[in-house]
């Protein structure tokens, strides 16, 4: 059995769906909500997307990708907003594998190699 | 020419392969490090700046207990790191104490919960972890969790969790493999002992404890479980902090004593027995005196072994390579440059002879040797006057001699010690001891009153030392120092 993907918004939606695929690994990608013409507002989103998606394939059977929309520019702004209060997330994008301290931030989701990396090393 | 091949079941015949001169132009990796910690991700790190083709091999063998970590060595995940996090929890709760006399109200009596520490700790060590990970693939350098061995000239066998073998060539190699908890080798102690291996990843509250030896490790420890609230005993052989200043690890002994940590002198476990299992237990532990027939008893939940550490170089093929290591401490001997015997091989780390086992030493002659080998400095390592803090309960922070090493080096009557005892203003109001935290230097008369020994015990230790350990370096004079004006008000002015 090998991957899925799942797309949710806002912080309550990410830790529901995070709890109901418990004991799957889970990796997750945060980014900056999308405008009605699929850009996000995060530059560094744009540019790291598609280099994640690219290594999907390298992702362990069994496991779950949730791609999470975390909101609008000024909600992220707002120091004490869910993400960076409970899930202490510092940047957007974050790549992470949820339950480890293992996460990729910003500059870091550009680079094929460490995304790969994520994705399929213990 | 020599390439990485699987081998699977026949070492031999890859040695006769190998045996076949190796043409240098070839070989797999510039360098290999063997040894991902302190020393040898600093060494690598450095190396992989100036463009050098490295390979890091790290590996853990799981202690008796079944414990192991991550990449980054014995400091970030069962030494200095978790040991202050730890040391830093019981600083707290004994603040939490302090507090209701500087008029902080809560009535409920404070506990210590051992899981939420232990998991945060681990937590913090996991990203760590993963963050040498990170660097290490973003410098190129190659990482594998393989167990590394020499088996012929230049060449290393690499053998992971699953038992697979890869040969790997290098121009150059350095061991950074560090050293392991020693046991006793009485029964009982590997089935049923821990070491400071295991401490910092228990998944259980070690209840009552028995630590077992005097060095740092040992009272750090023993420090910080009692500190937490847990009934401690210490089992010392002969003398505390061996190799430090004496008079300074009596004082240590003494405060910690009066602050609920047992000691038993001058006994040594012969036997460790369970009396009930769980976690934790039921351990029985027979003891004879060094000093005479008397045997004594005792019952704990955890027995803590911390005797002293053997560095990892008997199984690791160095006599393959002609390595020459003490045959008694396996520790590697080394000239000025960390270069063994075999010129193509270095050494850095604790596994050093006669150099000081600590983090910031292994990082700094790690970073040097790299970059006199591979970007032409010529800057060697200073072991002396290296700074060190001791994190008991009460913190001891030293820099350069102690007063015995300072009297045998240069006659009693050629240094002049200065002293005092210092009460801690954040100490005045709790109500805290004012006789016990104390400073002194120890100067030389014949050079101009060189300070060349400094020794606080008190608060912050370590971060009071650093600084005089600069001016010490800068040859410092009592004149000097005297001539300072202090900053008030703080433990440093005295």
């Amino acid at each position: 059995m090998g991957w899925e993907e799942v797309q949710v918004r806002g912080y309550a939606e990410f830790v529901r769906t995070a709890q109901g695929y418990h004991g799957r690994p889970i990796f997750a990608l945060f980014c900056g909500d999308k405008d009605a013409e699929g850009r996000s507002w995060c530059p560094d989103c744009v540019t790291a997307e598609p280099i994640v998606r690219k290594e999907l394939h390298n992702l362990p059977d069994d496991s779950v990708f949730i791609y999470c929309l975390v909101g609008d520019r000024t909600y992220w702004k707002d120091p004490n907003n869910e993400f960076r209060k409970n899930l202490k997330l510092t940047g957007v994008p974050t790549l992470l594998k949820y339950g480890t301290p293992q996460k990729l931030v910003e500059e870091e989701c550009f680079k094929a190699e460490l995304v790969r990396m994520l994705f399929t090393e213990d | 020419s020599v390439q990485a091949r699987e081998e699977e079941d026949n070492p031999q015949k890859t040695m006769e392969v190998n045996g076949l001169t190796p043409v240098p132009d070839s070989y797999d990796y510039d360098l290999i490090v063997i040894g991902g910690g302190s020393g040898g991700l600093a060494a690598a790190k450095e190396a992989a700046k100036y463009e050098k083709k490295v390979m890091v091999l790290d590996f853990v063998t799981p202690t008796p207990q079944g414990s192991s970590w991550g990449l980054g060595g014995t400091c970030v995940n069962v030494g200095c790191i978790p040991k202050k996090l730890m040391h830093q929890a019981a600083l707290l709760g004994q603040a939490l104490q302090d507090s209701r006399k500087f008029g902080w109200q809560f009535t409920e009596e404070v506990k210590h919960n051992w899981m939420t520490m232990t998991e945060s700790v681990q937590n913090y060590i996991g990203s760590l972890n993963w963050g040498y990970r990170v660097t290490l693939r973003d410098t190129k350098v190659t990482y594998e969790n393989a167990y590394g061995e020499f088996v012929g000239p230049h060449t290393i066998k690499a053998t992971n969790k699953k038992g697979i073998e890869k040969l790997y060539t290098a121009e150059r190699f350095i061991i950074a493999t560090g050293e392991r908890p020693r046991y006793l080798g009485i029964p009982g102690d590997k089935e049923y002992c821990i070491s400071s291996d295991d401490l910092f990843s228990l998944p259980y509250c070690p209840g009552k404890t028995l630590v077992v030896g005097a060095s740092y490790v040992a009272l750090e420890c023993a420090g910080f479980l009692a500190g937490l609230g847990l009934d401690v005993t210490v089992m010392v052989r002969s003398i505390l902090l061996r190799g430090f200043d004496q008079d300074m690890a009596n004082r240590i002994g003494e405060y910690m004593n009066e602050h609920g940590v047992n000691f038993i002198r001058e006994f040594v476990p012969i036997k460790v027995e369970q009396v009930e299992e769980g976690t934790p237990g039921i351990l029985k532990v027979t003891a004879k005196s060094t000093a005479g027939d008397q045997m004594i008893e005792g019952e704990y939940n955890t027995v803590l072994l911390a005797i002293g550490r053997d560095p990892c170089t008997r199984k690791i093929g160095l006599d393959k390579v002609g390595v020459n290591i003490n045959e008694k401490t396996g520790k590697i001997p080394v000239n000025d440059e960390e270069q063994t015997n075999v010129p193509y091989i270095y050494a850095v780390g604790d596994i050093l002879q006669d150099k000081l086992e600590l983090t910031p030493v292994a990082i700094q002659a790690g970073r040097l040797l790299v970059q006199r080998l591979y970007a032409g400095a010529t800057a060697k390592c200073d072991y002396v006057n290296v700074p060190t803090t001791v994190f008991t309960p009460l913190e001891y922070g030293a820099c350069g001699y102690s007063e015995e090493a300072a009297v045998k080096k240069f006659g009693e009557e050629n240094i002049e010690v200065y002293h005092s005892h210092f009460w801690p203003l954040e100490w005045t109001v709790p109500s805290r001891d004012n006789n016990k935290c104390y400073a002194k230097i120890i100067c030389n008369i014949q050079d101009n009153e060189r300070v060349i020994g400094f020794h606080v015990l008190g608060p912050n230790a370590g971060e009071v030392t650093q600084g005089f350990a600069a001016a010490i370096k800068c040859g410092l004079t009592k004149e000097q120092l005297d001539s300072t004006v202090g900053i008030h008000p703080v433990c440093a002015e005295v």
